[in-house]
């Protein structure tokens, strides 16, 4: 068997676009789900019955489908019922930020639950709002017990992209496909898929084991 | 809109097939890669120092790439390099599994460290061998803190599973795909798909909770 590599260096632009494509779906996700996450968790924490029940069944409900399922029925589903037509792209970003914004909303929800009461109670006895006490005492610590947590999310993230492809999303599982099955190069164009991604996420798993060192809370 | 579930209920023995295989796909895995993950956990935190770099460097890489991209790489470049061709339900397994193994073999690690060193000293200062203290002393209270954790590789398998539809292995996922376009009811049997997956899901995360709520006490130390 001889391979011929010159393949991979042929389609070096539209790989690049595509693992530009990947990074970028990887930053618009997080940019949606960080806020959504934010959101889910303070309805929880809302003493609302009716918005905690929401979001508990919200976070329930995307936590427990396979990410590609979801990806799959948005791009089934969405159109049909919004009544709009959304580009793969956008449908892809909308499945991933749903399923990412679901895992967020535990994360924040749990850094907040692990500041002590008493520090919230100090707050308020001091004077501060709510709002100030949240803002100013709780959030603050709360952001070092979720960075590790938010940092293995966007590893897997960054991972969990790739499946967009299978709704032609042309990002870098997607690009590195279609240029296999057009010059059937299979062997050299998914090992170059798998290297780039290697060494893009391996960098990121390494960080996010720092990040536990480095704010993991040990007891 | 009208939803039309006639479909999805004429091909219900198609789907349950789907469903058996998506099962029998998770429970295969998820065994073969505690066997494997356990093996190379351990293997990382005891074995000689020559063998922890590779095994660092396996799991590691496994963290960071795409669970999609082994499977694919698995069923269409393997066979190129070994010319051995396996099967699409072999070859998930053995893909899932080396993924899995890894996040396994990282929880192994994670529960072994947990356990703070005076406990070896003092059972090596009992006159425990080095084997004795890590079977009788390390790994039954190890083992108690990774319980949940395993518990949540099983809810993550089943789901990985889905994505063994990329390479025609013909689970619940695949199944569901044929059907949606042989049916011209996708809406119809996607939503169905949901509600099956969350419905095994569901129960299995929960059970986890309940078993981390039982067990968290008996982890301490």
């Amino acid at each position: 068997m001889r391979f011929d590599w010159s393949v991979v260096w042929a389609n070096a632009g539209p790989l690049a676009r595509g693992t530009g494509l990947t990074v970028l779906l990887t930053v618009a996700t997080m940019a949606l789900a960080i806020p959504g996450g934010i959101l889910l968790a303070l309805m929880r924490l809302s003493g609302s019955r009716l918005l905690a029940g929401a979001s508990v069944s919200f976070t329930e409900f995307f936590r427990n489908l396979p990410l590609i399922l979801v990806i799959y029925a948005a791009y089934y589903i969405l159109p049909i019922t919004v009544g709009i037509a959304f580009s793969p792209i956008a449908t892809g970003l909308i499945a991933l930020s749903l399923n990412v914004s679901a895992y967020n909303g535990e994360t924040f929800r749990a850094g907040i639950a692990s500041i002590r009461r008493g520090q919230n109670e100090a707050a308020l006895a001091l004077g501060m709002s709510r709002f100030q006490a949240m803002r100013d005492i709780v959030l603050p610590q709360a952001i070092r017990r979720v960075l590790p947590v938010l940092a293995s999310t966007w590893v897997s993230l960054f991972k969990d992209t790739s499946l967009v492809s299978v709704i032609a999303v042309g990002e870098l599982a997607y690009t590195a496909m279609r240029i296999r099955s057009q010059t059937f190069r299979v062997l050299e164009l998914l090992t170059a898929m798998a290297v780039i991604y290697w060494a893009l996420g391996y960098p990121q798993a390494k960080l996010v084991d720092w990040l536990n060192r480095r704010f993991g809370v040990s007891e | 809109m009208t939803l039309d579930f006639s479909p999805v209920l004429e091909s219900w023995r198609f789907l349950l097939g789907g469903l058996g295989l998506t099962l029998l796909l998770s429970l295969l895995t998820v065994l073969c890669s505690l066997i494997l993950g356990g093996a190379v956990g351990l293997a990382r935190c005891y074995g000689p120092a020559w063998l922890r770099a590779p095994l660092v460097f396996y799991i590691d890489s496994m963290r960071a790439i795409p669970v999609l991209v082994v499977l694919v790489w698995t069923y269409f470049a393997l066979p190129i390099v070994t010319g051995a061709v396996l099967p699409p339900f072999w070859a998930a397994l053995a893909a899932l599994t080396a993924h899995i193994a890894a996040y396994v073999a990282e929880i192994v690690r994670a529960g072994v460290s947990s356990i703070r060193p005076g406990q070896t000293r003092a059972a090596l200062a009992l006159g425990m061998s080095r084997s004795q203290a890590i079977r009788d002393i390390i790994l039954p209270q190890a083992i108690v803190r990774m319980l949940p954790a395993f518990g949540s590789i099983i809810s993550i398998t089943i789901k990985d599973t889905a994505i063994a539809t990329v390479i025609a292995v013909p689970e619940y996922m695949n199944r569901s795909q044929t059907l949606a376009g042989e049916s011209f009811h996708p809406i119809e049997v996607f939503l169905t798909a949901m509600a099956v997956y969350f419905i095994i899901l569901f129960p299995v995360t929960r059970a986890v909770d309940m078993v981390y709520l039982r067990l968290a006490h008996l982890g301490r130390s």
